[in-house]
């Protein structure tokens, strides 16, 4: 409609040569294709002030982590380099198993965009390769930029301690600047920025030049930039993990003994390899006709699970050379997930249904269910740790108490909640579960999220259609049978978005967490957000923590893949 | 078929027809009501304890025998909460506006203007969800004394790193964006042809349509500014600009066993948001219902 409008109006202007100076019609800001630019200018100008916010507190500090957790930073900003120290420290040898396999995954991606982009260009019949220049320069060129980030960090950071005193003016902060911005190391990325933005425009100019005769050409230049980002990514991780290896068996040859991490590494990744070729042997016995077939199929898989049992039995050895504070963080953060997210989605998804039938109050009791979500948590918090204290006079043991029950510990209980049902027994550490403690705080986050949970489920109630129902009454189906074949299919998509939505949640939770942590619990109850702030803001250990809240992201995105793999079979988009 | 339907539903009105709703519905209605029970007892306790006296707090008591309205006072007076709320109130007001403005113009952007690169951009944008709020506590901490070092005026215990790192979020961009595109185009083929530019289109046609958008994002940032916990650990250490939630996160400590003085700190410090939640709870729970779905 406003390209329609657009040519009305060139056309108009060109049928009146005249009345239009020529010197404005060869002006790029107006006509047809000035237009855009303009508008493309203003479009910048309006996300310029969010995208600086979001830029240097949200995307940069992606980038910032990653630099300083491969620093010492205890005290001092950003401190001696160290290379993967930090992660050594904190999974021990497992650092090599994830640096290797993050390798692969990387190469992995650069492989498959580029494969995608070569599969689209022969459907439609268009060159491909010619556009590897411009696309492998504009990756340099972003590669460089990062590196160029990456250099000048260290020499911003020291600007503060030159400017101490009288000499913090802003010519001399102006100077410093300029130092800072031409010392050779990031003048050199800075070269190798412009000489890839230059190269790639020059050949994509070219390429645009010699397909232009074509009607329609595609452009795959992002394909190749992509690609080519992934593999310098590749490139750095493993220059680091290959420096920290070097490092390693230069010190273990000058202590006289050799080094297992070789076999280590390849038994785990062995091991992981059959669990992952027996989960497809699984997949494809189900789609099995023949009763044999499926059975032995998954009589191989069972056999490859065990194989990888054997194998990865090395893990723990391994694992024991980390930080047990950051494994069990780990550890409480998953039984926190667990814990909250079934419980609270089904919970929910009861209310949800029950309140869509012709129900007096529906509005009424939207309120109350959302109030928890909306109360600021310090002070619903505040309320848990009393009504859950192990005084005997508390709340929740005086209903016990009226019951006979002996008084609990709650949220001052570090034992396992296994360890507690099952007394007189004594179960080995792994056994126990989680803490009765970290129990009350998944209490508080189920009573936290049902309500937030109910109102999405309800407005994902209301968007399935009500002839489904009635045509399925019409067929004779039951309350269940339509809950079963239309409510649940139809909502899948409503499913897969809260638990994603719940499962990155839970894992990056904090605030409640650590309003509801007590000196008692033995820190059964810090999750992984909360290690990470007592690192940082008790410990004041920049680059451990750093170190850190990457490998958190690190899950935090292999959930994330996990959890689209499963959906993608599962979810029904009707 | 639609003879079938409307038997289908003859059908069903005279089966309601049958049982009064109220019975019909009674399993339904005790199950709902058992779950707005729980979901409300924590806050009827709070309010119990808040007027309960020392030994009636301690003893496990479930009501107070005499209102002790005295408590507020006191705990107002020992947890210093005129000088948090007002703190609250301003990092609240300052970040709403910034956000207000920051984010609508991103989100108009997004929504109704072609640029190259729009949706790297926006992926980008959206890639911040996914980032735990953890990795950007070292970072963003180093960043903002950085900057309260180097430029003129101090970062750290003062308004800008309290309030302008949360000036532009992910989440308020993509929600105001939901609401611009569902604006029908052809009010912006008439404006243009009225000679209206994208800006004067976004102040007088776009910005009043969404008045409940606008007032959706400024709940969500108001209640997101006053909740704030562990940012305003890390950026003040004096009182000056503390906010309420670290002030009462103090004050757990502080009072000790003297629930009642605790209790009646908790409804201090919820009652503002509680109160503005009752007056806004259908633009919330609306807001809440389209932003979360229509991904």
């Amino acid at each position: 409609m406003s390209d329609a409008l657009l040519t009305g109006e060139t056309k108009s202007a060109s049928s009146t040569p005249r009345a239009l100076p020529v010197a404005a019609r060869r002006n790029i800001l107006s006509g047809r294709q000035g237009r855009r630019v303009r508008e493309a200018l203003l479009a910048y100008l309006f996300l310029t002030p969010a995208f600086l916010i979001v830029g240097v507190f949200g995307l940069f500090p992606l980038v910032f982590a990653a630099f300083m957790s491969t620093h010492r930073g205890i005290n001092r900003i950003p401190g001696t380099f160290d290379g993967l120290g930090n992660y050594i420290t904190a999974i021990g040898d497992l650092i090599y198993l994830l640096s290797f396999w993050s390798i692969l995954a990387l190469i992995f991606l650069a492989v498959r965009a580029l494969w995608r982009g070569a599969h689209e260009a022969r459907a439609h019949n268009d060159a491909f390769w010619g556009w590897a220049a411009p696309g492998v320069a504009f990756g340099v060129m972003v590669s460089a930029g990062l590196g160029w980030v990456v250099r000048l960090l260290p020499l911003l950071l020291d600007i503060p301690n030159q400017l101490r005193g009288a000499r913090n003016t802003p010519e001399n902060f102006q100077r410093l600047l300029g130092e800072a911005l031409t010392a050779p190391q990031v003048m050199q990325m800075m070269g190798l920025m412009l000489g890839g933005l230059i190269l790639g425009a020059l050949s994509a100019w070219l390429m645009a030049r010699l397909r232009r005769r074509r009607h329609r050409y595609g452009n795959y230049t992002g394909s190749f930039t992509l690609a080519t980002i992934l593999l310098a990514l590749a490139g750095a991780i493993g220059w680091l993990t290959w420096a920290e290896l070097e490092r390693r068996i230069e010190n273990s040859l000058s202590a006289g003994g050799g080094l297992d991490l070789a076999s280590q590494m390849i038994l785990i990744s062995a091991g992981f390899l059959l669990l992952w070729l027996s989960w497809k042997l699984w997949k494809s016995a189900s789609h099995r006709e023949t009763m044999a077939g499926a059975i032995f199929r998954l009589m191989g898989a069972a056999a490859l699970i065990l194989g990888a049992w054997v194998l990865i039995a090395e893990a723990p050895r391994v694992i024991a050379q980390g930080d047990r504070v950051w494994w069990n963080a780990l550890l409480a953060t998953f039984y926190y997930s667990l814990g909250t997210i079934p419980p609270q989605l089904i919970v929910a998804l009861i209310l949800a249904v029950l309140l869509f039938q012709e129900i007096r109050g529906r509005s009424f009791f939207r309120v109350i269910y959302f109030l928890p979500y909306i109360a600021p948590f310090v002070g619903t918090a505040a309320v848990f740790k009393i009504i859950f204290s192990n005084r005997p006079t508390a709340p929740i043991n005086s209903i016990l108490n009226f019951f006979g029950l002996p008084a609990l510990g709650w949220i001052n209980e570090p034992n396992g909640v296994f360890n507690l049902l099952t007394p007189g027994v004594s179960l080995p550490a792994w056994a126990g579960g989680p803490s009765l403690a970290l129990v009350v705080i998944m209490i508080y986050g189920v009573w936290t999220f049902f309500g937030f949970n109910t109102v999405i489920f309800l407005a994902g109630l209301g968007n399935i259609p009500k002839e489904m129902y009635e045509a399925a009454a019409i067929d004779g189906a039951g309350r269940w049978a339509q809950f079963r074949h239309i409510t649940l299919p139809l909502l899948s998509p409503t499913i897969y978005f809260l638990t994603l939505y719940s499962v990155i949640g839970t894992f990056k939770a904090f605030n409640h967490i650590y309003v509801l942590r007590t000196g008692a619990a033995l820190g059964t109850t810090d999750t992984a957000s909360v290690v990470i702030f007592q690192t940082f803001q008790r410990d004041t250990r920049y680059g451990y923590a750093s170190a850190l809240a990457v490998l958190l992201l690190v899950v935090i995105i292999v959930l994330t893949i996990i959890n689209n793999r499963v959906a993608e079979r599962r979810v029904h988009y009707g | 078929m639609a003879e079938a339907l409307a038997q289908s539903r003859a059908v069903a009105s005279a089966q309601q027809r049958k049982k009064p709703p109220i019975f019909r519905f009674a399993g339904a209605y005790l199950v709902l009501t058992l779950g707005a029970a729980v979901a409300i007892v924590p806050f009827l306790y709070t309010v119990s304890v808040s007027l309960m006296n020392l030994t009636e707090a301690n003893g496990g008591a479930w009501l107070p025998s005499t209102p002790q309205w005295r408590n507020y006072i006191d705990a107002w007076n020992q947890a210093n909460f005129s000088r948090y709320i007002w703190n609250s109130v301003r990092i609240a007001a300052i970040t709403v506006a910034g956000e207000l403005v920051f984010c609508t113009l991103a989100a108009y952007a997004f929504a109704r203007m072609e640029f190259w690169g729009k949706n790297l951009l926006f992926s980008l944008l959206l890639s911040t969800l996914m980032l735990p709020e953890a990795i950007t506590w070292v970072p963003n901490f180093i960043t903002v004394s950085w900057l309260g070092r180097v430029g003129p005026i101090p970062w750290i215990n003062n308004w800008p790193a309290l309030t302008i790192p949360f000036m532009a979020s992910a989440f308020s961009i993509f929600l105001l964006r939901q609401f611009f595109m569902q604006v029908p185009s052809d009010l912006w083929d008439s404006a243009q042809i009225d000679g209206a530019g994208h800006l004067r289109y976004l102040l007088q046609v776009m910005i009043p349509l969404s008045r409940a958008a606008l007032m959706t994002l400024v709940l969500f940032s108001f209640i997101g500014a006053w909740n704030a916990l562990a940012w305003p650990i890390l950026v003040t250490t004096t009182p000056d600009w503390r906010p309420i939630t670290y002030g009462f996160f103090a004050f757990i400590d502080e009072a000790g066993a003297q629930f009642h003085l605790q209790m009646a700190g908790s409804v201090i410090t919820m009652a503002p948001v509680i109160v503005l939640y009752f007056f806004t709870q259908k633009t919330f729970i609306e807001g809440i219902a389209t932003s979360g779905l229509k991904g």
